[in-house]
């Protein structure tokens, strides 16, 4: 096990910039998670951590120790790929064994490693099998396998779970907690999906066009976006967003939207009165009161079973609202609505948090 | 009894027949075809070896049995071809795979100019065989080609002499002018099954820890072998049969070193008019590869079975 540090990592395809200096220190036995848009550089710094991308500048630290110029054999990490990438030729133990044999490995050694992972992982019934001859879930594990045979210093997964289905994933999802419950590998993992990210991550990663975003917990990233882009794109479904011009009068503030409708907002610091600003607010925060201060015309009802998402406008502004009342399956042609303040993010004009 | 007093008897045998025959009506055409094109002219090749055709002796072509069979087993020249043949092919086939093989990993890993590299390295295929055995010819002569020149500065030749009238030394030739023009067909091929390869498995065997050799060994080697199969196959029978160039570059000389079994059958056909002996040879050296044949097909059978 291991401690990573990554200090202002750049990386370009020829004039192609991808990686606009990442920084980030992983510390020892720490369940990381990268999130991003397609295309935002998470598979290539994964690639670089292994060692099968070059590095064009800054430097990756595993242990302490500079791996930039390191052969990805002599890193010690392992990675799981979102292909699995077995060895098609042979069979779920020798995949299992393979990097064993090559460390020349003593033949009972490998044996209690990869039975004790076989155990751990169900695979027991299926060591002398074909990949070919595996589901997908199954394919899944043995990759996984293959990665804690040989306990490296870290594991790199790279969108693991993404080939399976829906139930498949939930189910192997919770088994990867568990095994690094048990393990408590140093690991880093990719991801496109909220749930998996909130659910495994001690930290989560955010990325955007070869920038980090924000780096801090599930809840942290949740209650506290650090951005637009966090806001937008942690959480499901998405922030609402409201823009305007931040105005204060006394003791309290508005937003003034294009239209002219004023939102009442908390006071904050961080901005100047007048500045263009914009409100976020999640849709499970707003709140449907008979009572509340705005009306808004509702345009869609979206049930998904477990509750409702409902898509309205305020003063013709789009929103979304999520709710677990099923009275609200048919709720007429509008309905009024409260945004808590204490629930309010406000965005200043270069979309940072102010407080 | 007439047909007429039974119909119910026979009609249902008239169309049990019809429809019995039916198949193979449908395919007689394409079958008939097909015996006419290959069989036919095959069966007639191999009669020949049983009967006595010279072309010079209009008396000739009555059927004499084993005659050609026992005249060859006792032709020292024959099994000298035999020797050539397998010292021909074997030598040809083998320096043709490995520079092929290595041209092919070259061309598969990614730098400029490669789509030029890969269109040229397919030239040598493009030229008639001809050509290429009189272009060698040419080159190995130390009148007008440099070869022997340069093999002499290097110390490989004692004196700048043309090897191919060098007894010792002439199968060289034509092997050398043969892998020349043989390696594209290895390269083009194995570089294909090469890039069929998915590249994330050399990732994952490299986080494995393996180096280049191991990922040749285990990865690479495993994925070319039903392609590597195949293509020595296909090659050492057509090497085997293949006499332009030694034809062109030798004529079987000197003193029959370069004969192989395919030109001395040319030799006795075209030169001794003796059709009838030629055929003969030809069929031992049919089954000869016949028998090859099987063998590799087995080899890549139980390759794949157990893969
Ligand atoms: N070998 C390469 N040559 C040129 N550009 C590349 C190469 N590999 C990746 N890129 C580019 O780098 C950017 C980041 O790619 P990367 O694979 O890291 O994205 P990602 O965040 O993993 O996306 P996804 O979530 O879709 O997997 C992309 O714009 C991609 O086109
Ligand atoms: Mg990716």
């Amino acid at each position: 096990m291991a401690s990573i540090d990554i200090q202002d990592i750049r990386k370009s395809f020829g004039a192609f910039s991808v990686l606009h200096g990442v920084d980030l220190t992983i510390r020892d036995g720490e369940f990381i998670v990268l999130v991003g848009p397609s295309g935002c550089g998470k598979s290539t710094l994964l690639r670089m951590i292994a060692g099968l991308e070059d590095v064009t500048s800054g430097d990756i630290r595993i242990d302490g120790k500079r791996v930039n110029d390191l052969a990805p054999k002599d890193r010690d990490i392992a990675m799981v790929f979102q292909s699995y990438a077995l060895y098609p030729h042979m069979s779920v133990a020798d995949n299992m064994s393979y990097s064993l044999k090559l460390r020349r490995t003593a033949k009972e050694k490998i044996a209690s490693a990869v039975g004790g992972a076989a155990a751990k992982l169900g695979l027991d019934p299926l060591l002398e099998r074909r990949p070919r001859a595996l589901s997908g879930g199954q394919r899944q594990r043995v990759a996984m396998g293959r990665a804690i045979v040989r306990q490296p210093k870290a594991f790199l997964f790279d969108e693991p779970l993404s080939n399976l289905d829906a139930r498949l994933r939930e189910q192997m999802r919770a088994e990867i907690k568990k095994l690094h419950g048990d393990l408590h590998a140093t690991s880093i993992y990719v991801t496109h999906d909220q749930i998996e990210a909130m659910t495994l991550a001690d930290r989560i990663v955010a990325m955007h066009a070869g920038v980090v975003q924000q780096v801090g917990t599930p809840l942290d990233l949740y209650d506290r976006p650090a951005n637009l882009f966090v806001a937008g794109f942690i959480g499901s479904p998405g922030m609402n967003f409201f823009e305007g011009r931040y105005l204060v009068s006394g003791d309290h503030a508005d937003l003034r939207l294009a239209n002219g409708v004023t939102l009442p907002v908390p006071r904050r610091a961080g901005i100047e009165s007048g500045a263009t600003a914009t409100l976020g607010i999640r849709p499970e925060h707003v709140v449907l009161d008979a009572h509340g201060a705005l009306e808004a015309k509702v345009d869609l009802i979206e049930p998904t079973g477990f509750g409702i998402i409902m898509h309205v406008s305020i003063h013709d502004v789009p929103m979304k609202i999520f709710t677990l009342d099923r009275a609200m399956l048919d709720p007429g042609p509008a309905v009024r609505v409260d945004l808590p303040q204490e629930r309010l993010h406000l965005f200043g004009t270069q979309g940072q948090r102010v407080e | 009894m007439t047909l007429a007093a039974h119909p119910h008897a026979v009609r249902p045998l008239r169309k049990r027949i019809a429809d019995a025959s039916e198949p193979y009506l449908y395919s007689a055409p394409a079958l008939i075809l097909i015996i006419a094109v290959m069989l036919v002219p095959l069966v007639l090749g191999i009669s020949y070896a049983f009967r006595d055709i010279q072309l010079l002796n209009p008396l000739s072509g009555g059927f004499i049995g084993l005659d050609h069979f026992r005249a060859l087993s006792e032709d020292q020249a024959f099994f000298r071809a035999l020797r050539n043949t397998l010292w021909w092919t074997g030598a040809s086939v083998f320096l043709q795979f490995l520079f092929g093989l290595i041209l092919a990993l070259l061309l598969d890993k990614p730098f400029a100019g490669r789509g030029l590299a890969q269109a040229l390295v397919f030239l040598p295929w493009a030229v008639p065989s001809f050509l290429a055995g009189l272009n060698w010819a040419w080159l190995f002569n130390p009148v007008i080609g440099p070869l022997p020149h340069w093999m002499h500065a290097l110390g490989i030749l004692d004196a700048p002499n043309n090897i191919l009238s060098d007894p010792h030394l002439a199968m060289w030739g034509p092997i050398v002018a043969n892998v020349w023009w043989g390696i594209p067909f290895f390269a083009i091929t194995l570089l294909a099954a090469l890039q069929a390869i998915p590249r994330d498995l050399y990732e994952a065997a490299s986080i494995d820890g393996a180096g280049p050799v191991q990922r040749f060994l285990s990865i690479t080697l495993p994925f070319l072998a039903p392609t590597i199969a195949i293509t020595i196959l296909l090659r050492t029978v057509w090497i085997s049969n293949f006499a332009d160039l030694i034809v062109v570059m030798t004529n079987g000389g000197p003193a029959d070193r370069t004969q192989i079994v395919a030109s001395y059958i040319f030799t006795q056909a075209f030169r001794r008019l003796d059709f009838g002996y030629a055929s003969a040879i030809a069929l031992v050296l049919l089954v000869l590869l016949l028998a090859y044949s099987m063998l590799i097909v087995l080899l890549r059978q139980t390759l794949l079975n157990k893969g």
